[in-house]
């Protein structure tokens, strides 16, 4: 048995050490561009999924959002169920907001989008939009007639939203003026502008909770309150807990909030990754064949004459399986190579897809499956040739 | 011992039948030295693939230590052909990606001779068909004699119990020819191989113990000779 390895592994580097070089480099580069092909599209949707969660959390939901229960319009006694949750273990912070939609007035130009009232403090502890402030400051707790205003409702001017609400050109200091769904007209100084990447919250604006209660007459009383947890992705265990310490409204995790949007599109990429993997992998199979099969066929005669010196038709084989092997880890190691080249210029310059800047997510499990896959093919396509010519009466094979 | 009974060989092509052998039969004990002479086409290549289990007979029987050996298995076959034959082809059939030594010693290799000893067995035996300068060449770099050398260093690197050759000096000038005829001499007298061995030459007569003559596929005589053994 170990001769006969050792006898294949002999040949088998003869050959790749006497063969064309050209030949061997062309079937090198083309196993290691499907494996890229393999790894590159993966990467970027684990890219498209992680930058849709950290916005979602960062920005739009936190980790959890507490809901009126069935049928209410309101979550009520804000304050005592704030104080509740925030007492739960893993609990890192609770944000309460009311929403509401307004149209807003400026220098002749209106939109249409959502204003929500919070609590500049509370918010803080959940989002991230203080920290992505582009032009002026964000809210504080004394604050009453001012606003901070999504980068894309601001707007530039002169340049229409394409769709989008915006003001076209709202400045920090600026006097913008709302008008709430009872009919109500308030105006706010501009305090500041953010920019999250993320539409929806872009396209909004926020102030603090009094003069937005004031106008809707609530009192105590919020939307929904934004959950932030301790660490992410355990938002399923942290809604179990919150609703087993007695919390009467509903929860939902950020991913139930967001889903539909994302899961369609995350849907859409799975199938075209499906498509490019496997077609990436006939490539592969049929490049490997064709290359292994002239090979092969060109050495008919040498087959048959190691045959024929009774050398076993299994180690003939096992020589081209060997060199395929070889080709194959090589080729998977420049693909790695190829792949951190291809990653590193995305996280450089990274993609901006509407949710956010994704950046490349390499994952071990799809570098693993490539490559497993990779070495599967490889051994088919490599193996079938070698044992049908192999498989020929030796004379026929020696003197033909 | 090697029995052939009533060997037939048929190449069909396409309707045309080509009978290359047409009842052969024959006994050669261990340790003789028979060779077969004919006239070209007279199917001695044909008779000596059988016997090297290169090729299946048509019809008939081969002995060898009376083992029906065309009853073995394609894999059976090949070992026999590692452990008991060496075969020195007409056309020499080395492979053109391996240097000189390496056609010679990878049989040796498959019977997982240890490589100290394979290396130095190779290299003794290039030099003994006079080709110790030779021995990293590809078949590309030799001349045709020099070829067949190598075919015939690979042929009895490992000391096999049957050797066949196909004509093996047919590109040998005749000292050189000679030299290998003596080597092949002296292996069936210090090892009492058994070798058959396909020729043309008149003057070889004196190394055989017989002669079987073919005449289209059938034998046409077959002669004791060796007066000068
Ligand atoms: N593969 C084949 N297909 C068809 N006919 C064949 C084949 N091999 C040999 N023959 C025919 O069989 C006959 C015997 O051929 P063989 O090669 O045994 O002759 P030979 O005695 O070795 O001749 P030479 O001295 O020229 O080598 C010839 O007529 C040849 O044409
Ligand atoms: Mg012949």
């Amino acid at each position: 048995m170990l001769e006969n390895l050792k006898v294949a592994s002999f040949l088998a580097f003869k050959q790749i050490q006497r063969g064309s070089k050209g030949t061997l480099i062309l079937t090198l580069m083309i196993i290691a561009l499907v494996f890229v092909n393999l790894v590159f599209l993966p990467s970027i949707i684990s890219g498209v999924v992680e930058t849709f969660n950290s916005q979602s959390i960062n920005f739009n939901y936190g980790n959890l959002v507490i809901e009126p229960r069935e049928g209410e319009q309101y979550i009520s006694d804000v304050d005592t169920l704030q104080k509740k949750v925030e007492r739960i273990p893993g609990i890192a912070g609770t944000s309460p907001r009311i929403s509401t939609g307004v149209t807003y007035f400026y220098k002749g130009h209106d939109a249409r989008s959502t204003l929500y009232g919070i609590n500049p403090q509370d918010e803080r502890s959940v989002t991230k939009i203080h920290e992505n402030m582009i032009r002026g400051e964000f809210l504080s707790a004394g604050d009453t007639d001012t606003i901070i205003m999504g980068a894309i409702l601001a707007g530039t001017e002169g340049e229409e939203g394409g769709g989008l609400p915006t003001l076209q050109g709202v400045q920090v200091g600026d006097s913008v003026e709302v008008a709430f769904p009872n009919g109500e007209r308030r105006t706010f100084q501009v305090k500041g502008i953010y920019e999250t990447q993320s539409i929806g919250v872009d396209t909004s604006a926020f102030t603090t909770t009094d003069p937005v209660a004031q106008v809707l007459g609530l009192e105590d009383q919020a939307s929904e309150i934004l959950v932030k947890t301790a660490v992410d992705g355990q938002e399923e265990m942290y809604r179990t807990r919150l609703f087993s310490y007695g919390i009467q409204q509903q929860v939902f995790t950020f991913q139930q909030k967001a889903a539909g949007f994302v899961d369609q599109a995350i849907q859409s990429f799975e199938i075209i990754n499906a498509i490019s993997t496997l077609v990436s992998l006939i490539i592969a199979v049929v490049v490997i064949f064709i290359v292994i099969f002239i090979n092969t066929v060109n050495k008919r005669r040498q087959i048959g004459i190691l045959k024929a010196i009774g050398i076993d038709k299994q180690i003939i084989i096992n020589s081209y399986v060997l060199q395929v092997l070889f080709i194959a880890t090589l080729g998977a190691l420049v693909g790695i190579v190829l792949t951190a080249g291809v990653i590193y210029y995305l996280t450089v310059n990274p993609l901006v897809f509407p949710g956010g800047p994704v950046f490349p997510v390499v994952e071990p499990a799809t570098v693993l499956r490539s490559i497993a896959s990779l070495f599967v093919v490889s051994v088919i396509a490599g193996y079938i040739p070698a044992w049908k010519t192999a498989r020929e009466e030796i004379l026929d094979a020696i003197q033909r | 011992m090697i029995v052939a009974e009533e060997i037939t060989r048929v190449y069909r092509m396409g309707k045309v039948e080509v009978r290359a052998l047409r009842g052969v039969s024959f006994t050669i004990a261990d340790g003789e030295f028979v060779g077969i002479t004919g006239a070209s086409g007279s199917g001695k290549s044909t008779l000596l693939h059988i016997l090297g289990l290169l090729d299946r007979p048509t019809s008939g029987r081969v002995l060898i230590d009376d083992r029906d050996v065309q009853r073995l298995s394609d894999r059976q076959q090949t070992l026999f052909r590692l452990k008991r034959l060496g075969y020195v082809f007409q056309d020499y059939a080395l492979i053109p990606e391996l240097t000189a030594i390496e056609n010679v010693i990878i049989t040796s290799l498959a019977r997982g001779v240890s490589e100290k000893e394979y290396l130095g067995r190779g290299a003794e035996v290039l030099r003994e068909v006079g080709l110790g300068g030779r021995t990293n060449h590809r078949q590309s770099e030799l001349s045709g004699g020099e070829q067949q050398r190598v075919a015939i260093a690979r042929a009895i690197v490992n000391k096999p119990s049957i050797l066949l050759a196909d004509e093996p000096c047919a590109n040998l000038d005749s000292e050189t020819s000679k030299s290998i005829l003596d080597l092949f001499k002296q292996l069936n007298e210090d090892l009492h191989q058994t070798i058959v061995m396909v020729s043309h030459e008149k003057w070889h007569e004196r190394y055989f113990c017989r002669i079987i003559d073919l005449k289209d596929g059938r034998i046409n005589s077959m002669r004791e000779c060796n007066v000068n053994r």
